[in-house]
Formats: structure tokens, sequence, C-alpha cells
């Protein structure tokens, strides 16, 4: 009796988890991103063949923080994680400056999915710390994000190694996140 | 909470979706029990035989989890579903990738075990690296599981599997601390090298057949299984050395387990061969008994393997149960089979001092009421009496009683194995040949009829109303299997040579019904030669058709000595329980021609061994075609190409020798040229068979 209660109030206030992912090319930086929301450490990554979830509590809310492989061949299955999400998070390479269209397309790719249409969407401009990287606004310009209609939107310049501008966005997201619950 | 609206017209909107899409639903949920509810239903599902392989992509989701009964089950799933969704497998590695680092070496040897399972090409480059971390982890578990994941891949892959150097670290780990480390790095490597083309990839020295020793008696059933059979492969370098191991080996039986003592006798029966001290050869035999007798205690079907293994060790051994015959009396709810079984080594135990004990047992056994083990046992009393000379005696006396029991095919069965008594030994019961003959009526057998025609021509001067009885067959002659109708032409000459001067009409009138109104051309044939002889010469016929006859010795089945050689190797395997050599049902080419060749011959041999008159009309019908046969397919080599062929034609020269006619011998003796030629040589065979008559 006492577990049904439990786990009656458990669905109705806390274990309700959010659920979002972090999508980008391959080295955009995603799967270190992900470790240091979650234990705030810098880990040594190999390319994610497959994906990373990890729950991590931030002001009270569960994200349930999905990192997918962003190799060419592995991008045709992002679809499969899309179900349920509320929001996406960007991550692009501000170094990488060729491949600034490849993310382009598979950005807005990504956007047209129906199951993704309500899903907030944070851009990480990511790799701040080194030389020659693309301000926020030229990321955003080249990912045209200007373009983005009935959708939710913020771009931050990100240092995941450093670990500058991860909770800012973070914060950003809560506020989305909290404004369309209420 | 699952909100897809739908933009198709409301007419394909149904408000039942199925099971499968409210599992999806379920599978993606924000609550984490509800996600694993929906886990377990999904493998529910899965062991009922429903398809919920269109569920990969969701199930695979909830792979990462602290969870380790959810882990569990995504793993089975992934298992079952991996094959049909090869494309979408590559999602899991780096989760694969991940648990093969956890600190729990549950989850990794679980993570290293499931990939290993994962059959998909996909995967395999990304299984080397995990692989070679788990093989050298600290934990013994994970290691050994990883073991036998080095097998998976070679079965897979054997390229990546050597180049990576996963096998070289296999056979390092022979050498590991761990003992069923060892056992496991054991059976992978065995596994390993019969697949393998060169064969030289499991190889035991000195130094590991230590380790494999020590490991023996610490490890689990199968890893103990695993080191026996890798024993058996083992050639010790002398006599002491395969002592030396023997004596290791022999505490396996005391184990529980059937196939671990199996496998450890099989070791023993193969050193064996090797050893040279007579007084440890015998301690060996006296030892090998108790386990073996221990077996009969199982279930029925170990019971039926350990009784076929012991059929063989038998015959390379058989002084081993001497004293052991009781056991192996037939229980009455023991299966036919098993039954069946027993009998067979009951003969082969026989000897002169439990030979009593074993008649009665089969007297028993002669009134039950399973037909067929009743003859088995009535057959297994001539048996005793043709196996030990001292006891035909009280062999025919048991024989006696059952033919007075009246019951058909008993009487049959007996009458039978009579015959085969009195070919042993001639002239020694002919005492009984009147009790046998007031049964004439009630034979309906053929091999039954067949025998007691036998013995009446046989003993013909002593049974005086011997032409009586063989005119009773002559108005049915016609009717007769073909068996009956031989051995009465043959009865009757006998008759006709022993008594002349009354039975000249009888001999005469069966010749002719024989010769003229029979199809069968053996008959005919038999009869011509029969009439030929007579008419000729009949002091040669004397000669001929009253000729001593060789002896006879038990036919039980006995193997010959390489093919027995040969199961001795494979005892505990199902070789051992076919008595069959594994080829001839396993690999790749399963049952090849020559195979099939192989076992017609053989097949051929054990009937001749049953009944030669059926068998010799066989072996020529079949010689015949294989003449044809081999003149189409090779029509212009000058040497015969395979032994089936020199069979044929020698076969056809002893049958033109027996004419005696030495000039078309020579004829056929080198190959026909085409077929033309052979049809002529045909001609030949034909034209002078004729000029016979």
């Amino acid at each position: 009796m006492g577990a049904i209660l439990s786990r009656m109030l458990g669905r109705l206030w806390g274990e309700k988890e959010v659920r979002i992912l972090i999508l980008g090319l391959d080295g955009a930086g995603k799967t270190t991103i992900l470790y240091r929301l979650q234990i705030g450490e810098v880990v040594t990554t190999i390319p994610t063949i497959g994906f990373n979830v990890e729950t991590v509590t931030y002001k009270n809310i569960k994200f349930q923080v999905w990192d997918l492989g962003g190799q060419t061949s592995i991008r045709p299955y992002w679809r499969c994680y899309y179900a349920n999400t509320d929001a996406v998070i960007y991550v692009v390479d501000s170094v990488d400056r060729d491949r600034m269209s490849t993310s382009k397309e598979e950005l807005h790719a990504m956007l047209d999915e129906e199951e993704l249409r309500d899903a907030a969407l944070l851009v990480f401009a990511n790799k701040q710390d080194m030389v020659g990287a693309m301000s926020a606004a030229e990321v955003s310009d080249a990912l045209g994000l200007g373009t983005l209609k009935n959708r939710q939107w913020s771009i931050y310049k990100t240092s995941a190694v450093k670990g500058d501008g991860l909770t800012e966005g973070l914060d950003w997201l809560v506020n989305i996140i909290q404004g369309n619950e209420q | 909470m699952t909100d897809f609206r739908v933009t198709k017209p409301k007419f394909f909107a149904t408000t039942k979706k199925g099971e499968n899409y409210e599992l999806r639903a379920d599978l993606n949920s924000e609550y984490r029990d509800r996600r694993k509810d929906a886990i377990k239903k999904v493998i529910a599902n899965m062991t009922v035989g429903k398809d919920v392989s269109g569920l990969f992509p969701d199930v695979l989701k909830n792979m990462q989890t602290e969870d380790l009964e959810q882990k569990k089950l995504v793993y089975l799933y992934l298992m079952n579903y991996a094959k049909t969704q090869p494309e979408l497998v590559i999602l899991a590695v780096n989760t694969f990738v991940k648990d093969t680092d956890d600190i729990n070496p549950l989850i990794r040897a679980l993570a290293i075990r499931t990939m290993g399972c994962i059959r998909v090409e996909k995967i395999i480059d990304y299984l080397c690296e995990p692989l070679r971390k788990c093989l050298k982890d600290d934990n013994p578990y994970v290691r050994k599981t990883a073991a036998i994941c080095v097998a998976k891949l070679y079965d897979l892959n054997p390229e990546l599997a050597t180049e990576n150097g996963f096998v070289a670290v296999l056979q390092e780990m022979v050498s590991d601390a761990n003992p069923m480390v060892v056992a496991n790095a054991v059976t992978a490597l065995a596994e390993i090298n019969e697949a393998s083309a060169t064969k030289d990839i499991f190889v035991i020295n000195t130094s590991t057949l230590t380790k494999l020793l020590v490991a023996l008696n610490e490890c689990t059933e199968w890893g103990r299984i695993a080191i026996l059979t890798a024993l058996a492969e083992y050639r010790p370098s002398d006599s002491k050395e395969a002592e030396h191991i023997v004596e290791r080996v022999i505490p396996q039986f005391q184990h529980v387990n059937g196939s671990v003592v199996l496998s450890a006798i099989k070791v023993v029966m193969i050193y064996m061969r090797i050893i040279k001290t007579d007084e440890m050869l015998r301690q060996l035999v006296r030892k090998m008994a108790p386990p073996l007798v221990t077996l009969l205690a199982s279930a029925p079907e170990v019971q039926y393997v350990a009784l076929r293994n012991i059929n063989l060790i038998l015959q390379k051994r058989p002084d081993i149960l001497q004293n052991e015959m009781r056991v192996f009396f037939c229980k009455y709810n023991d299966p036919p089979y098993v039954k069946l079984e027993k009998l067979e080594i009951m003969i082969k135990l026989a000897n002169d001092k439990n030979v009593d004990q074993l008649l009665s047992e089969l007297k028993e056994y002669a009134s039950e009421v399973d037909v067929d083990f009743v003859r088995k046992s009535v057959r297994a009393i001539g048996q005793c009496a043709i196996k030990i000379d001292e006891a035909s005696e009280r062999c025919i006396n048991v024989l006696l009683d059952l033919i007075n029991t009246k019951v058909n095919y008993v009487v049959q069965e007996a009458i039978i194995v009579i015959k085969d008594i009195f070919r042993k030994y001639p002239n020694n019961y002919e005492g009984i040949i009147p009790t046998l003959c007031q049964n004439l009526e009630v034979l309906d057998e053929p091999e039954a009829k067949a025998s007691l025609i036998w013995i009446i021509g046989e003993y013909a001067e002593r049974i005086e109303n011997a032409d009586e009885l063989l005119v009773t067959f002559l108005d049915t002659f016609r009717d007769e299997n073909s068996q009956v109708q031989l051995q009465l032409v043959t009865a009757t000459v006998k008759l006709f040579l022993k008594k002349p001067q009354t039975t000249q009409n009888v001999v005469w009138r069966l010749l002719q019904i024989a010769t003229s109104e029979c199809d069968n051309p053996d008959i005919r044939d038999r009869a011509y030669v029969y009439w030929r002889l007579l008419s000729t010469d009949p002091q040669a016929a004397k000669a001929v058709v009253l000729s001593d006859k060789p002896v006879i010795s038990v036919q039980g089945n006995t193997l010959s000595g390489p093919l027995l050689e040969e199961l001795i190797n494979n005892i505990s395997t199902l070789a051992s329980v076919y008595h069959k050599p594994p080829e001839t049902f396993l690999g790749r080419g399963r049952f090849g021609a020559d195979a099939v060749q192989r076992r017609a011959i053989e097949e051929q041999e054990e009937a001749s061994r049953e009944s030669p008159i059926q068998a010799q009309v066989k072996t020529n019908i079949e010689n015949l075609l294989d003449l044809d046969f081999n003149d189409t397919s090779t029509p212009t080599t000058s040497t015969p190409p395979s032994s089936k062929s020199t069979n044929a034609t020698a076969n056809v020269d002893d049958l033109l020798d027996l004419f005696g006619s030495n000039s078309i011998s020579n004829d056929l003796s080198t190959p026909p040229q085409s077929s033309s030629s052979n049809n002529h040589q045909n001609n030949g065979i034909t034209s002078d068979l004729v000029s016979l008559f």
C-alpha cells in the first residue's frame, strides 16, 4: 500500500524526467559536455558509436540527457530518439568552419521532424577556448538560426573543457521548461 | 503524454493501435518504472514467440541503466533480435564498450558475453578493443567469459581473431592461475583448433599438461569434461607419462556427472594403449568397473548411453566387467532400448562360470510379453551356446523347454537358433530333431521354416520320414518365400544324396517345379546346377553338396578393429552411441557419396553375416549393377579408377572362376573400353552360362 502511494506521489512530483538530446556533428564535444554537466569533470572520450545517456539533476529538475553519436553513419538513427523530447542541445565546433554548412543541414533536417515540433533548441558554439573560434553571432548566422519560426531557441558560447557557458545555457533551458509547464 | 498528432484522414485513425504501439510508448516513457515494466512485457512477448523485433531501437534506448535486472533483460532482447536489425545494432556499441569498463565484474562479463553472442558482422570491429581488455581483466570471471568469446569471434572471422593476437592470448590463458579460466580457455582452444585448417592451434606440452591436471580437480563439471577431452587428444611420450596422467584422471571416476565419468574412462582407455606395465593395466581394468556400474543406476537415457559405451569398452577389454553380470539383468520396467542393449552386453560377458545364471535369466525373459525382446532373448540363448562349448547342452535344454511352451513366436525363434547350434556342433544333438519336426505345421515365418528344412536336409539320413516331411512342401512350393524355396531345393538334393533309393521321385519333381515354374533366377539356377551335377557325376555332387562346412562363431555385433579404435577415441560422444565414426553424421559435407558407398558395403557385410544366401544374392546383383554403372561413367580409362570397380571385376572373376572358364575371366580382367564391347562381353558370359547346361 505504501509502495503504491509513494509510487503515485513519485509520478506526480519528482520522478518525471525532462528529456534532452545533445546532437551535433562528430567531434563537436557532445560527450564531453554531457559528462561535464553530470560529474563536472572533463573525461577522455572516444568517438561515440551509439549513445550515452545520463541523468543530470539541475535546479531540482531531473534531466535525462541523451548524447548521440555524431558520425555520418549514425546520424540517420537520431530520429529513433526524437519521441518525447523536451529540448535539443545542438553542439557546434566553432573552429570547424568547413563543416558549418553540413552542420546547418543536419540541424534544419532535424528541426523539420514532426516529433520535435515543440522541442526547445539550445545551440552551444563550443570550443571557444581555441584560437580562431567563430563568435556566437557568426555561428548563428552560419546555421541560419534567424530563419527559425515557431521555435524557442538560444545560442551560447561555450568551452566544455573549461566549463564556460554551460550553466548559462542550462539556466535558459530551465526557464523555458518551467515556463512551458506553467 | 503520447501526443501524436496524426495528420492522416480520420478513416485511418483507429483507436486500436496494437500492443507494440503501446509498448513503444511505454518504452519511451518519462517514468523509469514504466519503462522497466514495458521491457518485461516485451521479453514476455518474446519468450512466447510474438514478434517484438520492431521495438528494437526503443528497447535499445533502455540499455544504459544502473539497474542490473533491466540491463540483463535488454541484453537478452539484443541477443535474440540483433540478427533481424543488423543496422541498428551499432547503436548498442557505445554501451557495450562502457559496460566492459564498469566497476562491477558481473556487468563487464555480461557485456562481453552478450557482445560475443551478437553475431553481426558490423559489430565485430568494435568487439576487439573491449575483448582485449576483458582477456586481461583482473577478475577471473570476466577472463573466463572473454575466453569463450574468442572462440565465438574466431567462428565469425578467423583472420581477425588471429591477427589481433586473441588466439595467442588464449594459449597463454591455459596457464592461468584460476582453474575456471583454464577450463574455458581449453574449451575455446579445442573449438578453434577443430575449426582451424592447420589444427595446430591447441598443442599440449609438458608445462600446460601440469596446469591442466591441476585445474582438473578444481573446476566445474563442464570444465572437467573440456580438460578430459583435451587430454584424450594428447599422446603421452611413453608409458610412464601415461601412467602418471592416468593416476591423476582416475579420481574423476567418482564424479556425480556421468559425462565426466565417461570422459575420464575415455582418457584411460586411450592411454591404456600406451601403458606397458601389466600390473598397472590390471589395476586400471579393476578400477574402471565400479564407475561403469554406477552409471547404470541413472535415468534410462543415461543408462542407454552408458550401455552403448560399455559395449565398446567390452569389445576392447572383455575382462573389465567379468564379475558384474548381475547388474546387467533387465528390470521389468526398463525401457525396451535399454533391455536390448543389456542383452547384448550379457552375451558379451557370458562365460562358463556365469552361464547358468544367465540362462535362467534369459529363460525368464523369453516368457515376457514384449515380442521383440523375447525373440532377442531366445537368440541370446543360442549365442551363449555357440560361444561357450560347455554350455551348449544346457542351452539346448532351455530351448526345448521353450519349444514346449508352444508359444508360436518363441518356437519359431528357438528353431532358428537351434539351426545355428547344429551348425556349430554337428552330430551332437540329433536326438531333439523329432521334437522340432512336430512343430513343422506351426511355423509360418520364412526364416524359421528355412531353418527347419535345413535341419531336415542336413540330418536326412537319421530322420525316417524326411521324405514325407519335404513332400508336404512340394505342393505349396510356388507360394513359399524364396529363402524357403532355396532351402527346400538344397535339402531335397541332400536327401536324395543320402537316400538315393527312395527319394528319386521327390527330387525329380522338385527340380522340375523349381526349373520350370519358378520366376526367381536364383532358385531356378540353383536347381539347374544341382540337376546338372546330379546327372553328370553323383559322386562330385556328393562332394559339393555334403562337404564339411566352415565353423561358425558368435555373430554378435562386433566391430572391426580400426573402427573400434576410432570409436574408443570418441567415447562419451554421439559417435559412441551410434557406433559410427563422427564424420558419417557430422561435418561440412554431411553425407558424401563416399560415405554412402562405404555404408552400403558395411550393410552388405552385416547382412551376409546374418544370412549368407540372401546376402550373396544381393552382392551379385549389386556387383552387376556396379559394373554397368562404372562402364558408362568411365568408358575410356584403362585401369579401374575406384576400389568399387576393382571389386566388381574381381567378383565377376570369382564367378567365372567358379565356372572354370579361364578365357573369359582373362577377358574381363582388362576393363571394358566402351559400352559396346561391354555388351559383347556380357553376351560372352551369357552364352557360356547357357553352354554350361
